[in-house]
């Protein structure tokens, strides 16, 4: 322990040794040996402030008690968290908290994830003092998709801090002085910032609070499972809340290789499309004007038929994961056919306090893996469609396609979690799978980071695994028998394939590992 | 006393000499009253040796916290490529504390001069005079001394012909008691809210804009000039001989219930109980003293047993369970209702807590509330233990110590003072339904 | 925070800040969503804002290139190395030359010192000298702290009250005239009991010397 190392710094906390660089807080330092010190206004992608005087240490031999987010160790220190004194002064906090504060937990969406009461619970007092009215400020709509509440504010200027110092976008002030303070803004210059939302998460409060999840479920009655934004190239790492079966709503999740704590907004309320009702929940088979439904054993098979002597043109969706489009992409080749893909575009919106962070132009989670995987991008992605080929559009609803564009194709072949309107009529076979929410797998974003996405809920009726379905049918066209799992499909694309050499589920774990030789791709967007 | 009367015999009329004489006004009067000879003479010393004369004579800070000045100075390194930024702390609103007010407005030169000297030993080009928005009267006067020493030469590029720079602004501040704490200060002039900083890093390190930067009171800056004319002994005469710590006269401002409030300037060391029946005339007829405050609002209040007991200097009022302070002398005669003064105070602190430490912000508010209940009639025997309690909690556990100082008057009028609450409180539980959290 | 807002607050008792003009003024609809109007949460529509409320002129800039103001301003800004520290000076410059300075004065002022208008809300809420209403011709500030308290401010304030005929502290006198406030510690404590009036600082102030004292006024 006693490093003789000239930028390490020994101390003791809570009678554990520690030993961390010089410049690290007492705080930060606690945290690597494992002890919470309880804050409220700290957190490590903002500025310190050390304003709410909740990480109040005892340090031996000091005056006064020392706010640990603000404070740098020296060598030699003794901090005690859970003395009586620091105790003491934490209860003191609390209390004065609560004093003001509505205490209208049943009504507030924070309840059950909300750091005022964890703290409370654990070391507040009982019952408070405050004899007297409370202050009160009526609900504010601070535009965008952030509505706040200032009688449950404790003032930690989080949000302030956040808007100021990461999105650079300084639309939050602290008005006024003393308990009249509350978070404010200008007359007509809202919450616009396509980065705004993350104030939600960083309050810890119910102050800040999403109108779109507004009294929409309880939060522990929500299930969380890790995955990652699909909705851009980024690949931003989030948690998806479910209950009943049903996606209720996204949250970031840390990486600090991707996206920091954050996560844009776009991303955050883009969750409604994973709930969609209108599902292709049984396989079809065309028999005359119509298709009907059937079993996956005869779906697959006159799939397989349908595709034998023929060109596979798999028009692909860059939102299929890399397993998906692994076997895609093995379709092709056995078939000597062409795959191709295109992304929808739009704006890129960055987080200017945070490097190489934003909302990409190229609008879906995988055009990387697409094209790692030897998919051709194109806005005019039938273009080298050929006459004869069979047409498998997977997970594609090909808005905008001319129907005389796919009269070429000897048959199409429809993979897909809803129905294209045009594939009533002209789809021979069709085949349901599931959403990204109800399978797993992984995406490579933009830097090349491949990360796996886990499975939130259940898929709709006889829909399927994408990659499963996949496999199945490559099976029934000769190849190998199909895969059960989803790591065995990414094992073998490792397996095949140079960049993703070396990655498995369990090397890549919840936080992702680049491809090898990772770059910025190339062509168009990013 | 100075303006509106003639000082008193026993006073030692240093910085107050030329209070209520408008010919000291003006640079040319002040020149006649031996003004800027100090500067001159500084100008053509080195910074350092300036810097040892000012600490030898054992000066500390009048503006309430008393740190010996000379050390302030010292903290400020030289030759370290960085702009160093003098700040005047005018913005004298301590309840009690009038005195900077009466130096800026009848001697605004003596104030100018000291900055000056001052800004020199630090190595400063840059001096702000931090003048509290309600000062409208210092304003004008101190604007108008700048704008005749700039026109003189005395200022500027070539200071007094010296070759140095030395520039002077006043910065006006707009209605915040706590931008009188140093690094609020600060934070004021760089055009943000009020809010005190976080220390380490101290201002000489980092201060306005960053840079290393040395903040002093009027009083302190004002004293400057006489120390360089006559020398640290000529300063250190005036002290007890059993404690050289505390040297030089003290401009005290003397208000409340008492014949002859205004400000009045004693040696350290000087016997309160003369001062305050002698010199300041008593007690108004027909009333007697009940509580003495002596060092602003922020300082333990005073039983009249303690303050005719006191020897004021810092020490002295320390061993009478209070403190010197800013040396706003607050006088509470026995027809007052102690209790309504003690909520009057703590309704000041909690108009004037910047929001940033929750004790202080909860704390100052909910003590006004209890305390103006209580002077309503409505108080609960467990309102005190309450009271004392949160003051606790308010104490040594925030930025600055506007917390500390509301907790104060409080925990001490409760203390030596309890049967004026006790009295308030009625015996019997009174009615309102207790809100639980 | 939204001026209507303020009003519903019951934390703020008006008593150190003037208070909104009284009723009778129109009011302009609120930017929140109408009743009804997707999007789930409606908050209550504030009062007025901007300037265009309480039949007030438009607001009309300070500081114009060219103008006496930005001159000064421009003068100001070299005595700081930031934009940001001319903050204040520049908001008491808005004060003297329209009397108030309202939302638009600090979003000229945001503006041209490359600021956020958000920013300088923040600091104008701050210090309690910069008057976010018009107030009254005179507007009277009468200070209360401990020790005036014990000389008899109170009354002070009430004969103030009485004779310039404002019905609450914080609130213009129907005639335009006037608008009285208590302030904290004026700093004149031995010359109790003080009052500024405007920029005119008056010590010594006693209930019987009240009337020469508004006689004096225009």
């Amino acid at each position: 322990m006693a490093d003789s190392n000239p930028t390490l710094v020994n101390l003791t906390i809570e009678g554990r040794p520690v030993s961390v660089p010089t410049g690290t807080t007492i705080l930060e330092a606690a945290r690597h040996a494992g002890i919470l010190v309880p804050h409220y206004c700290y957190h490590p992608a903002l500025p310190i402030a050390g304003v709410c005087r909740m990480c109040l240490v005892e340090v031996e031999k000091a005056p006064k008690l020392a706010p640990s987010c603000a404070t740098t160790v020296a060598e030699g220190q003794v901090v005690h968290v859970h003395s009586d004194k620091a105790a003491e002064a934490r209860t003191g906090v609390l209390e004065m908290l609560l004093i003001n504060h509505p205490l209208d937990c049943p009504i507030c969406d924070q309840s059950g994830e909300c750091e005022l009461q964890d703290y409370t619970y654990q070391e507040g007092r009982a019952e408070g003092r405050l004899r007297d009215p409370k202050r009160f400020n009526p609900v504010e709509d601070f535009g965008g998709d952030v509505m706040y509440t200032p009688n449950r504010c404790i003032l930690c200027t989080r949000c302030v801090r956040f808007m100021d110092d990461v999105a650079h976008d300084p639309v939050l002030n602290v008005s006024e002085r003393g308990d009249r303070a509350l978070i404010g803004k200008f007359e007509g210059k809202d919450l616009t910032h396509p980065w705004a939302g993350n104030v939600i998460d960083l309050c810890p409060v119910g102050a800040l609070l999403s109108k779109d999840s507004l009294n929409k479920a309880r939060s522990w009655e929500l299930d969380r499972t890790a995955s990652v934004c699909p909705n851009c190239s980024q690949g931003c790492n989030m948690i998806i809340e479910t209950r009943d079966n049903t996606v209720v709503r996204l949250r970031p999740r840390a990486n600090h290789e991707v996206n920091q704590y954050f996560m844009c907004d776009h991303g955050r309320l883009s969750y409604r499309w994973m709930n969609r009702q209108d599902r292709l929940d049984v396989p079809m088979v065309r028999s005359g004007a119509a298709l009907t439904g059937t079993d996956w054993e005869l779906a697959i098979a006159e799939a397989a038929r349908l595709l034998s002597g023929k060109r596979a043109f798999v028009l692909a969706s860059p939102m299929l994961s890399n397993e998906a489009l692994f076997l895609l992409s093995e379709l092709v080749r056995g078939t000597g056919g062409t795959g191709s893909y295109r992304v929808p575009h739009g704006e890129e919106a960055p987080l200017a306090g945070v490097e190489d962070l934003a909302r990409r132009a190229d609008r879906a989670a995988n055009g990387r893996g697409a094209e790692l995987l030897g998919f051709t991008r194109s806005d005019a992605p039938l273009g080298a469609l050929q006459a004869g080929d069979v047409l498998v559009v997977a997970d594609e609803e090909l808005a905008g396609v001319d129907a005389p564009d796919i009269a070429k194709a000897s048959a199409i072949v429809v993979i897909g979690t809803t129905l294209p309107p045009w594939a009533r009529h002209l789809a021979a076979v069709v085949l349901p799978v599931a959403n990204f929410t109800e399978e797993e797998g992984t995406f490579t974003n933009l830097r090349g980071r491949v990360q796996r996405f886990m499975q939130a809920k259940a898929a709709p009726g006889f829909a399927r695994p994408s990659w499963y379905v996949l496999s199945d049918l490559l099976a029934a066209m000769g190849g190998e028998t199909g895969f059960v799992l989803a790591s065995d499909v990414f094992a073998e694309l490792a397996r095949s394939r140079a960049e993703f050499a070396g990655l498995s589920y369990d090397t890549l774990g919840l936080k992702g590992r680049l491809i090898a030789g990772a770059a910025a791709p190339a062509g168009a967007g990013t | 006393m100075g303006y509106p009367h003639t000082p008193h015999a026993r006073e030692t009329t240093v910085l107050s000499k030329y209070f209520g004489d408008r010919e000291a006004i003006t640079l040319e009067g002040w020149k006649k009253r031996g003004g800027y000879a100090a500067l001159k003479t500084a100008l053509g010393m080195a910074p350092g040796d300036i810097v040892s004369v000012v600490k030898d004579s054992g000066l500390r800070g009048r503006g309430g916290a008393g740190f010996p000045t000379g050390v302030k100075w010292s903290f400020m390194k030289p030759g370290d490529g960085k702009p160093h930024y003098l700040c005047c702390n005018a913005d004298e609103s301590e309840p009690g504390t009038f005195k900077d007010r009466e130096i800026m407005r009848w001697t605004p030169h003596a104030l100018i001069e000291g900055c000056a000297i001052g800004s020199y030993a630090i190595g400063a080009e840059t001096c702000y005079i931090y003048i509290r928005g309600e000062f409208t009267e210092p304003l004008v006067r101190v604007e108008s001394a700048l704008k005749e020493c700039y026109a003189g030469g005395i200022l500027g590029t070539n200071a007094m012909g010296s070759g140095k720079t030395i520039n002077i602004y006043v910065h006006r501040g707009a209605g915040a008691y706590i931008c009188g704490e140093e690094t609020a200060l600060m934070n004021s002039i760089e055009g943000r809210r009020g809010n005190p900083r976080i220390k380490p890093p101290f201002p000489a390190v980092s201060g306005v804009f960053a840079q290393p930067t040395t903040i002093n009171n009027v009083e302190t800056l004002a004293a400057v000039p006489h120390i360089i004319n006559n020398g640290a002994a000529w300063y250190k005469q005036w002290m007890r001989p059993d404690n050289p710590k505390s040297t030089g006269t003290k401009l005290y401002s003397v208000c409340g219930n008492i014949q002859k409030p205004g400000n009045y300037e004693v040696p350290m060391g000087f016997p309160f109980k003369d001062f305050l029946y002698d010199l300041c005339g008593g007690p108004p007829p027909g009333r007697k003293f009940k509580a003495i405050i002596p060092g602003g609002i922020s300082v333990p209040i005073q039983t009249v047993e303690e303050a005719e007991a006191s020897l004021m200097d810092y020490e002295g009022f320390v061993a009478q369970g209070t403190m010197l302070g800013s040396g706003g002398v607050i006088v509470i005669d026995d027809a007052q209702n102690l209790v309504k003064q003690i909520a009057r105070a703590a309704r000041f602190f909690a108009h004037e807590s910047c929001a940033q430490c929750t004790q202080c912000r909860e704390g100052t508010a909910w003590t006004t509330r209890i305390l103006e209940r209580i002077v309503a009639g409505d108080g609960t025997p467990e309102d005190l233990d309450t009271l004392l309690d949160i003051g606790e909690n308010m104490t040594g556990k925030t930025i600055c110590v506007l917390s500390d100082s509301c907790a104060t008057p409080v925990a001490s009028g409760i203390k030596k003072f309890r049967a004026d609450f006790e009295a308030l409180i009625k015996k019997k539980k009174h009615h309102l339904v207790p809100a639980v959290a | 925070m939204s001026e209507a807002n303020r009003e519903r607050s019951t934390s703020s008792d008006g008593r150190d800040r003037p208070m909104a003009p009284p009723e009778g003024a129109q009011p302009i609809p609120g930017i929140f969503r109408a009743p009804g109007e997707e999007g789930g949460v409606h908050a209550p529509a504030h009062a007025p804002h901007g300037d265009a409320g309480h039949g007030h002129p438009p607001y009309e800039p300070v500081f114009t290139p060219g103008s006496k103001r930005r001159n000064e301003l421009d003068e100001v800004l070299t005595r700081y190395p930031t934009k940001m520290a001319a903050l204040l000076p520049a908001l008491w410059m808005v004060q003297h030359e329209r009397g108030w300075v309202s939302d638009a004065a600090m979003a000229e002022v945001a503006d041209v010192l490359e600021l956020t208008p958000a920013y300088v809300k923040g600091v104008v809420t701050f210090y309690t000298m910069y008057h976010q209403h018009p107030v009254g011709r005179h507007f009277i500030q009468v200070c209360t702290t401990s020790p005036c308290n014990v000389c008899g401010a109170e009354d002070v304030v009430e004969a103030l009250l009485k004779h310039t005929g404002c019905f609450e502290l914080g609130q213009m006198s129907p005639d335009g005239k006037y608008t009285v406030i208590e302030v904290e510690c004026l700093g004149a404590c031995g010359f109790a009991t003080p009052v500024m009036i405007n920029e005119d600082f008056i010590e010594s102030v006693t209930p019987d010397g009240i009337p020469a004292i508004l006689a004096g006024l225009e």
